[in-house]
């Protein structure tokens, strides 16, 4: 469904995306993990229109959409979710699922009442369910908690129906078991949307235990490819983690 | 309303155009310190001073009170300049630091409570009829003869003093120690602050700085304007819209568009009498449109 | 878990019903005190009221703020005016002058309000709220210096000619009264209709995160243009109220003073809240007409309260209200649920 191609981007003098190719299957969930300025943001970045590739082409369902503009990459059915959640503040909950979905539905200059429509209702409560946020459906979205923010976040963007949804750090500032908590949610939002899912995220466990596919990056560029099993045993992963040469029983404790 | 023949006549006579030139460049010139004191405080602590008329007004009045008091306008000056310094260092004490975080319109309120509370003050001190200062009697000089026109001293004296204040303060914030911290600490404040500097005291000085020029702007102009608890408001407009053309955060954008608005002034009182206003606020439309930044800014508007 | 269900919608005729019992409340309170003071100052008030919730569209609920509202207030009342004075009119429309020169004045306004947003929405905050400014001294400059149309300084002298229509004449008090109160009620509830509406939301959530209702395939352009439009239509009605109740239409109607004023009210009675605006606007009324009892220094009373709404309360007054009330409900909520904590502790210990 998505494909980079030999994308390049260069910052002046700094080379941020080195020569990038991927391909992430439909209906595939898949994570690309890395140190910290490895250039994975960079990379969604890239997708969704904010940053135009100083070369190589990105390809989605076919169509070239490297050098597009966001608001038209998202009519095409990319949604991304953000690592700082951004929301409306002043919204509760199910108000701010419910505009998505209104937006969606091409109201949003309706001046008829707002929220009567039988399929924008339906639909939030479909959100709400999906996102099981019904204990805080009806809160103000600046007062709930930082995870229930977050997966406030995800759904303003699954209200568009993307069909390939970017998030980056969604277990980003959560605590041990809210981290687990959330993964669970986004393979379960994923199976139950039928859509193509990439992530960022940077607890190894979490990514082992939720992705089909991993992807490393390193300096701008790709480490390695492959299943969690490939990844883990992968010996310039385990040195660009660790940073040395390692025997097999450092790694197992590592990892 | 359009007076087209008089404008005519008066660019091809001489000593039409040397007096009204003189005109347009003192209105130029005061026009700028006010609008000197806008900027700095904009472009270092990016807060618009809404209350920037109220100084100018305190800075005429105490140079009235200056001048009846001691009988030297040099005195009255400084009198003046020190006064509405002294108030705006407590305004921005007391008021305007504590809405540096908010928005927009707190602000903005806070400025406008300043101004109400300004001119009611002024009323009740001087009274609401309009005052006089009248040429001072250090200036009562035979005026220039240039080119068949007239140039009075006084006005001579306006332009030096505003125009070295003004480059004083651009070479003080561009090159000095004080200047220096200021700048660094409208970035962040926070990292400043650590460094063992007391920023608050820093931007009390700033601000302090900035209604002192809008002060020495109105004890300048009180020989040449009467004196009214109103005053204040149509400089503040006009300082704006010359903030706006010129750029905000920009001294030399100040001057140049200053100078374009005195000269409109000057000569639009001749040639569209009752359209000057409007065509301040068409040119400033148009530089909003075409070129946000101002003629010399650099901040950016989208 | 059980499938979520939304909580149910307002239904439109509840607004409807409410909107009709404050009408009736305002009849009938001109009805029991028929003093003209009293009916005078509400007129005044349903003005200024109209000037300051019509303000509320772009200040609280899209987050727009505009220095220049007023001069669109000023249009609606120099427009109503000027086609009413103009030779002719009433000869040739009769009875429907005035119910024509107010719809003239709405579409003449909201067309002025359509060009200028245009202009402006492209712009962001500072400079925006700067541009409107702009606009609003450019057709203060405009109104004095067409003398011959306006009246320049003096503003529309003369006297409006108000003729009688469908039985109504606004010259009577009553009727005067009666007729801008309905207007007044109307403007407010065209407002309350676009902020619960579709498009309402869509207000909220540009004033709260613009970037991401980018995201969310909306043109903010438009959404913005838009908004100024409804807004400056519905100032002009305000300014339609005065210039029938002073038969006049003045130049300090586009002052930046009032364009502060409006905002100040605003502020003062609470960004927050739907109605916010009017206790603003009554809470003005009151500090000026109480302080006018014992001192001309109205300036003076205004600015100390502002400082004070400002720094202290740090919010206006309904919305001080609310925060209370909500705090205190917070509090009992507590309090409930530590005692039933407590019995719960008892009756398992026991």
């Amino acid at each position: 469904m998505l494909t980079l191609d030999h994308v390049v981007k260069r910052f002046g003098g700094v080379v941020a995306t080195n020569d990038v190719s991927l391909t992430f299957p439909n209906e595939s969930l898949s994570a690309i993990i890395g140190p910290n300025g490895a250039g994975k943001t960079t990379l969604f970045n890239l997708i969704t229109g904010h940053l135009v590739p100083t070369s190589g082409s990105i390809r989605f369902e076919g169509d070239e959409i490297a050098g597009m503009k966001p608001a038209a990459i998202v009519r095409k059915g990319i949604g991304r979710a953000f690592q700082v959640a951004s929301i409306f503040g002043s919204l509760t909950v199910e108000q701010s699922l419910a505009v998505a979905v209104t937006a969606h539905e091409r109201r949003a200059f309706s001046l008829g009442g707002a929220f009567r429509n039988h399929t924008i209702r339906r639909r939030t409560e479909e959100l709400v369910d999906l996102l099981q946020l019904n204990h805080v459906a009806q809160r103000i979205s600046g007062e709930i908690s930082h995870g229930d923010q977050k997966l406030l976040d995800v759904g303003l963007a699954l209200a568009l129906r993307p069909k390939l949804l970017l998030l980056d750090e969604p277990a980003a500032g959560m605590g041990p078991d809210e981290r687990w908590q959330m993964m669970d949610t986004v393979k379960r939002l994923w199976k139950s949307e039928n859509m193509t899912l990439i992530f960022i995220e940077h607890d190894i466990d979490l990514v082992f235990q939720t992705a089909e596919m991993i992807h490393v990056l390193r300096y701008g560029s790709v480490l390695a490819s492959g299943t969690a099993e490939h990844i883990r045993g992968h010996p310039e992963v385990i040195e660009a983690y660790l940073g040395t040469e390692v025997t097999h029983e450092e790694t197992e404790v590592a990892l | 309303m359009f007076n087209f023949d008089a404008l005519a006549g008066c660019l091809s006579a001489s000593s039409c155009l040397v007096t009204q030139l003189s005109t347009g460049v003192i209105i130029g010139m005061l026009l700028f310190l006010v609008a000197s004191g806008v900027t700095l405080i904009f472009g270092v602590l990016h807060v618009v001073n809404f209350a920037h008329g109220a100084f100018y007004m305190i800075g005429a009045y105490s140079a009235y009170t200056g001048y009846s008091l001691t009988g030297s306008y040099y005195l009255a000056i400084a009198f003046g300049t020190l006064v509405a310094g002294i108030i705006g260092i407590l305004f921005e004490r007391l008021a305007i630091s504590k809405v540096y975080k908010e928005n927009l319109l707190m602000q903005l309120l806070v400025c406008y409570a300043f101004v109400l509370i300004a001119d009611d003050l002024v009323k009740i001190i001087w009274g609401a009829e309009y005052l006089a200062l009248g040429i001072p009697d250090e200036f009562r000089v035979p005026p220039y003869r240039f080119a068949g026109g007239v140039i009075p001293p006084l006005y001579i004296f306006l332009v030096c003093v505003s125009l070295a204040v003004a480059i004083l303060c651009l070479l003080l914030i561009q090159y000095s120690r004080f200047g220096k911290i200021i700048r660094a600490a409208a970035h962040n404040a926070t990292m400043v602050s650590v460094l063992g500097i007391r920023v608050p005291v820093y931007f009390a000085a700033l601000f302090g700085l900035g209604c002192a020029l809008a002060g020495m702007a109105g004890a300048l102009a009180a020989p040449v304007r009467s004196l009214t608890p109103g005053m204040g408001v149509s400089i503040l407009i006009d300082s704006f819209v010359v903030t706006v053309i010129g750029g905000m955060g920009s001294i030399p954008g100040a001057l140049l568009a200053a100078l374009i608005l005195g000269m409109t002034r000057s000569f639009g009182s001749l040639g569209f009498p009752l359209f000057v206003d409007g065509m301040m606020f068409m040119m400033m439309v148009a530089i909003l449109v075409f070129r946000p930044q101002g003629l010399l800014g650099e901040r950016p508007a989208r | 878990m059980k499938s979520y269900r939304m909580t149910a919608p307002g239904h439109p005729l509840r607004t409807l019903l409410i909107a009709g019992a404050g009408l009736a409340v305002l009849l009938i309170l001109g009805l029991v005190f028929p003093s003209p003071w009293l009916r005078d100052t509400m007129t005044s008030l349903f003005a200024s009221g109209l000037l300051a919730m019509s303000l509320h569209l772009l200040v609280g609920y899209s987050g727009l703020v505009s220095f220049g509202h007023a001069a669109y207030f000023a249009l609606g009342g120099y427009v109503f005016g000027m086609t009413l004075q103009a030779p002719g009119y009433v000869e040739t429309f009769g009875a429907w002058s005035l119910p024509s020169a107010m719809l003239l004045a709405m579409f003449g306004t909201g067309g002025a309000a359509f060009l200028v947003g245009l202009v402006c929405a492209r712009l962001s905050e500072i400079y925006f709220a700067f541009l409107t400014l702009a606009f609003q001294m450019l057709f203060l400059s405009l109104i004095q210096g067409f003398v011959g149309y306006t009246g320049g300084d003096q503003g529309l002298t003369g006297g409006i000619p108000r003729p009688a229509f469908l039985g109504i004449n606004v010259t009577q008090s009553w009727d005067r009264y009666a007729f801008c109160a309905t207007v007044f009620v109307f403007g407010v509830l065209v407002i309350r209709l676009i902020t619960e509406s579709s498009f309402g939301f869509t207000l909220r959530m540009l004033r709260d995160n613009e970037a991401r209702v980018k995201f969310l395939g909306i043109n903010t352009y438009l959404t913005k243009v838009i908004c100024f439009t409804l807004a400056g239509t519905l100032a002009s009605l305000g300014g339609v109220i005065l210039a029938i109740f002073t038969s006049a239409a003045y130049p300090e109607w586009a002052s930046w003073t009032k364009s502060g004023e409006a905002i100040f009210m605003i502020m003062l009675g609470g960004v927050n809240t739907f109605l916010g605006p009017l206790a603003g606007a009554l809470a003005m009324r009151i500090i000026d007409d109480v302080t006018l009892l014992y001192t001309t220094h109205t300036e003076l009373a205004k600015g100390i309260v502002i400082l004070f709404v400002v720094l202290v309360l740090k919010r206006g007054i309904l919305d001080f209200a609310l925060d209370r009330r909500r705090s205190r409900a917070d509090r009992r909520a507590n309090r409930d649920r530590a005692a039933a904590h407590e019995k719960e502790r008892a009756d398992v210990d026991s």
